[in-house]
């Protein structure tokens, strides 16, 4: 269990995630809307990915497509990794539960025993620091920590494979919703976490400053339909302006595409 | 742009202190007391008072509006010799009884009209219809089914308090945010897995408020059923009581009667419901009705 945590997952491929050719069209006839158009994306164990685009670009689509939410139309999704957990823009704890048992539930759907979730859900909780607050409900806490219960949670439910297969993490604006301090807290926080646990993460945002501040790698999608327009290793470069006012730059000319 | 990460960890600690809910201190209990106790009992006081008044002014013969003092010594003395007690006995055991068998028959009910999209479109509405249909409707046609039985009593009773119970159990999951069960589809939940830890207990509050109005249908649907379906091999309930009362032109008789079936109306909501609901929507943060 507590191998999770560590950083020494060692895995014998070098691909997590590998989408191909991933089209996605809702509706059918005239009214069909294309939200994706044939993406390809490779994401390595532990990488940390920041998809970025504007409305409609399918990022949300995209991110249900991996975590078996949604089908693909057509294309090919191959996941080297343990069950992706899914982090969406609410919280979304279940309220008549503590935030221990909101962990423990994802636990108990993986079918841990009651011992062993109980302990792991205490382990995640003071991973994110909210050991102390383990059995307040959710209404007793606030938006950021709210959050960060749910932080937990996700990562209760995908670093519990016993074959140790590396873990993966599907963040939709996890933290869109939130005040600029809370945000600023809660990126470093999950940064924090990444180093720690090694779970591949796959961030959407259209925030630019958050996608070079957080991801290894920035992926920019277009919109309507979405394909994947260009890519950018920021590993380097955090704190580069210019790297952020040039994926700004692409950002907009892909907006200003559908003025017309 | 860059904040060192031990500055941001202790800005978060700041945050969490200031976010911690102070906790909230409960007034000592005579307070609370003054507060949701002493209300109606003033205002049984003046009904009281009122009723007084009205006696004495003798607008109304005795034989329509008795003293308070003589329907309190009816009460007396239906307690001290027991009657009371065997009256009350017949008929909450019977409504308990019809309650429950009425929960097990409306659960599952309302589990299927909820979620097979197919029996909803059959009787969704037929069961919304059964609910504004007065179950004291079903009783002659009861007794000429089952006679005059305990299983007419049951049937009306469950012909009232199955429709509430059910058609709470629907709203109460129509109204759970879609959002949780697709989490719970993510957290890799199956269907039965999502049914018993998500949809169930989020769908609580309103199965308890479907619950509550199915106890006040059976209740009052039993009452209905005993005023119009009497014979002596059925035992005297409190509706039969209220009968009687009547039969024998003795008001004061069927006063007692009327606060008897409002006693146990009261008693069973502040008892039990009321306690129950308070937990559950306290749990949930929901405290702005209580």
């Amino acid at each position: 269990m507590t191998a999770t945590l560590e950083t020494t997952v060692l895995s014998t491929v070098d691909t997590a995630v590998e989408l191909a050719g991933v089209r996605k069209v809702f509706g059918h006839g005239n009214s069909a809307v294309v939200a994706l158009d044939g993406v390809d994306l490779k994401v390595k164990p532990g990488e940390f990915v920041c998809l970025l685009g504007a409305s409609g670009c399918g990022k949300s689509t995209l991110l249900n497509i991996v975590a078996g939410l949604d089908g693909a139309t057509s294309g090919e999704l191959q996941l080297n990794t343990s069950r992706p957990a899914v982090m969406f823009q609410e919280p979304a704890l279940m309220p008549w539960l503590t935030a221990a048992r909101n962990v423990e539930l994802a636990l108990r759907f993986a079918g841990v025993g009651r011992l062993a979730r109980k302990r792991r859900a205490l382990e995640l909780l003071k991973l994110v620091r909210l050991g102390d607050v383990a059995d307040k409900r959710p209404h007793e806490l606030s938006g950021g920590m709210r959050q960060r219960v749910a932080l937990a949670r996700a990562l209760a439910s995908t670093t519990v494979s016993p074959d140790g297969a590396p873990a993966l993490l599907l963040m939709d604006e996890p933290f869109a919703a939130l005040d600029a301090i809370t945000r600023d807290v809660l990126q470093s926080e999950l940064l924090r976490v990444w180093e720690t646990t090694n779970t591949a993460i796959i961030f959407v945002t259209h925030d630019v400053r958050e996608a070079v501040r957080l991801g290894q790698r920035v992926v920019l999608l277009s919109s309507r339909p979405g394909r994947v327009v260009r890519e950018w290793d920021v590993t380097d470069s955090k704190n580069n302006t210019d790297t952020v006012d040039e994926i700004n730059t692409h950002l907009r000319e892909v907006i200003s595409g559908h003025a017309s | 742009m860059a904040t060192p990460p031990d500055t941001l960890d202790k800005v978060g600690a700041g945050l969490d202190a200031l976010d911690v809910p102070a906790e909230a201190h409960k007034p000592p209990i005579w307070r609370r007391f003054l507060k949701t106790g002493v209300p109606p009992i003033i205002a049984f006081a003046l009904l009281l008072g009122v009723w007084q008044a009205l006696w004495a002014s003798a607008l109304l013969p005795e034989f329509q509006l008795p003293a308070p003092v003589d329907v309190w010594n009816e009460i007396v003395r239906s307690v001290s010799t027991g009657e009371a007690f065997s009256i009350l006995w017949t008929s909450l055991h019977r409504a308990v009884f019809g309650f429950i068998a009425a929960v097990l028959i409306a659960t599952p009910l309302g589990l299927l009209i909820a979620k097979v999209r197919v029996v909803r479109a059959a009787i969704g509405s037929l069961l919304t219809g059964l609910q504004s249909l007065p179950s004291v409707a079903w009783v002659p046609a009861a007794i000429l089914w089952f006679g005059v039985t305990p299983s007419t009593i049951y049937f009306v009773v469950l012909m009232g308090s199955v429709p509430s119970i059910a058609n709470g159990l629907v709203a109460g999951i129509d109204q759970i945010p879609p959002l949780l069960p697709r989490v719970g589809r993510a957290l890799g939940a199956g269907r039965l897995a999502s049914a018993r830890h998500i949809l169930l207990p989020a769908a609580l509050p309103g199965y308890l408020a479907g619950l509550k109005q199915g106890w006040a249908f059976s209740w009052r649907s039993l009452m209905a059923a005993e005023i119009i379906a009497t014979s002596p091999q059925l035992g005297t309930g409190l509706g039969q009581y209220l009968h009687n009362g009547s039969s024998l032109n003795d008001i004061n008789m069927v006063i007692a009667a009327i606060f008897l079936i409002l006693l146990v109306g009261i008693g069973i909501e502040l008892l039990l419901f009321r306690p129950l609901e308070r937990a559950v929507l306290r749990a949930r943060g929901l405290t702005g009705a209580l």
